[in-house]
């Protein structure tokens, strides 16, 4: 017989009474060892459909499944099978680091000597081993996030939901992380997650969604993505000072102008001169460039392509 | 036993309960500080039964919800609900586990009671399971409020609505010989049979026995834990 998708959602509509956002209409489809993306800006509904397929919300229709359970009926069962780490993840601050994960794994149904092993494992992997009897409160945010990760895997879940996964960990700590993605997906565990940091995404993602205003815009690997956007380049100029840059918007094949702290980043045309067409308005425009940078397209230039507005919230 | 690190959700509530050092001795002072000078004084039975029980309310009621709401808005009891664990085992546990720690903070100071005013073993023990359907009863509705709220100023609100009219019915300090509907309404009410037990602990003479103090009290706490249990889906959810 043949082994049902690991995560199917068909049509899945939620929306907020006190917003009116939500999502509308998702469907999507997650292989066995495959890390899927779900990349969108916020608000855009990556949050709200991991809520809908950690069970943690019903959606107001549709349906999915988890290994071909039911997530509306056997809420439980599905439970079992996931990871799930959330956006914002809390902790019994009173109790130590060890003694939150190990709460959590035991309410996963992990036995007593599988749970100390795991734990150990994992609070050595990502290097908390040191803290692991320090108090939940005494913890940085970063330390936190980790702990949140340690939560989602020690029980060994088939289908992993990781909500802005790398946010606030430092560099080391992100690579470990990638790593350890890597080596689940190779032993046939699901990966979704929900970022907005392009360059992870692309590197760890077999395939990414793009999600606006909770509807899926585009969906593919993402070789596929950057590669139709051939003709399209991104210009990052390092300024000194922040300019009003609209005699940047207005020079000809310039698609988008976004402030990234003291970055004034550029999507634009690949047309021969664009580069000193744009710099010539950056200077016009009273900006002091002390870097300039032409990168190829990334996943975030598809999605500016594709809803004219970028992932990152304006600075 | 093992209750550090814990792994049941009652367990976790002890292992914060004894973890916290000066709010625990904050805990097991204050209804001392409360119920023993009462005992100690002289004034009247029917006095002295109501202090004790309007701490017993008190502490049950705001103890739950109150630190039901702080999980909730803090967003972790909602991940502890997307464990495969039942929700509804989940809310038994928190209101099983706040109840008896509830008792365990008022032991004491029943025990210093019991010196004081020594009376039958039968009425001790009635007394004593009397305060504890009570602090089950007030766990319960404060888990109830929390379903509405998720402010646990807005507990304190509701639960003073609530429990007012309950302690009026029950005949704490007012309507201490109901007729008609009230006294109807107060067989239905846990507060008012141990009202009963403790007046009888300071020697008045109640109409009550002590069996019915047991059956009665067990059966109502059996269909509100019942009931608030089945509340729990709702009360887990995130709110949105």
């Amino acid at each position: 017989m043949e082994r049902p998708v690991a995560l199917e959602a068909r049509g899945i509509t939620l929306r907020y009474r006190s917003s009116g956002r939500g999502v509308e209409g998702l469907s999507l489809s997650v292989g066995w060892g495959e890390v899927f993306g779900l990349v969108g800006p916020n608000g855009s509904g990556k949050s709200t459909l991991l809520r809908v397929l950690s069970t943690a919300v019903e959606p107001d229709s549709g349906t999915f499944r988890v290994g071909g359970t039911d997530g509306l009926r056997e809420k439980r069962k599905v439970r079992a099978r996931l990871g799930l780490m959330v956006d914002r993840p809390t902790h019994y601050g009173d109790l130590s680091g060890w003694a939150n994960a190990y709460f959590f794994a035991r309410l996963y149904g992990v036995n007593e000597a599988k749970a100390e092993g795991a734990l150990s494992e994992l609070f050595e992997y990502f290097d908390l081993a040191a803290y692991r009897d320090d108090r939940v409160k005494t913890y940085s945010y970063g330390m936190g996030k980790k702990l949140a990760l340690i939560e989602a895997l020690a029980h060994g879940p088939d289908v992993l939901l990781l909500d802005e996964p790398s946010l606030g960990l430092d560099y080391t700590s992100q690579l470990a992380l990638q790593r350890k993605i890597r080596d689940l997906s190779a032993s046939g565990v699901a990966v979704v997650i929900a970022s907005n940091q392009v360059d992870e995404v692309e590197s760890l993602c077999d395939r990414v969604a793009f999600l606006h205003e909770g509807r899926l815009v585009e969906e593919g690997t993402p070789e596929e993505l950057i590669s139709s956007l051939q003709g399209v380049r991104r210009i990052v100029a390092t300024l000194r000072n922040p300019v009003e840059y609209g005699s940047v918007e207005s020079v000809a094949g310039v698609d988008q102008v976004v402030p990234e702290g003291q970055d004034l980043v550029v999507h634009c045309e690949d047309r021969p001169g664009i580069v000193a067409d744009v710099v010539g308005g950056i200077v016009r425009a009273g900006g002091d460039i002390t870097d300039l940078a032409v990168r190829r397209p990334s996943l975030e230039d598809v999605f500016v392509k594709l809803t004219g507005e970028t992932l990152r919230d304006e600075d | 036993m093992r209750i550090n690190p814990p792994d049941a959700y009652w367990k976790k509530d002890v292992a914060l309960f004894f973890g916290r050092r000066f709010a625990l001795l904050i805990k097991m002072i204050y209804p001392m500080a409360i119920i023993v000078p009462v005992a100690a004084s002289g004034i009247p039975a029917e006095y002295a039964a109501a202090v004790i029980g309007i701490v017993a309310v008190m502490a049950g009621t705001f103890g739950a919800g109150e630190s039901l709401t702080i999980d909730l808005n803090d967003g972790i009891l909602v991940r502890v609900a997307l464990t495969p664990t039942s929700p509804r085992r989940i809310v038994f546990e928190v209101l099983a586990v706040n109840a008896v720690l509830d008792f365990v903070q008022l032991l004491p100071a029943l025990v210093i009671v019991y010196v004081l005013h020594p009376v039958s073993m039968m009425w001790v023990l009635a007394a004593t399971f009397a305060v504890f359907a009570t602090l089950v009863t007030a766990n319960a509705i404060g888990i109830f409020i929390a379903n509405f709220t998720s402010s646990p100023a807005d507990v304190l609100l509701y639960a003073t609505a609530i429990l007012f009219p309950l302690i009026y019915i029950s005949g704490f300090f007012r309507n201490r010989h109901p007729e008609g509907i009230l006294a109807f309404l107060r067989n239905f009410v846990p507060f008012a049979y141990m009202n009963d037990a403790l007046k009888a602990v300071f020697g008045l003479a109640v109409k009550a026995v002590p069996v019915e103090i047991f059956v009665y009290p067990a059966v109502i706490c059996s269909v509100l834990v019942f009931a608030v249990c089945m509340t729990a889906p709702r009360l887990l959810s995130p709110r949105l």
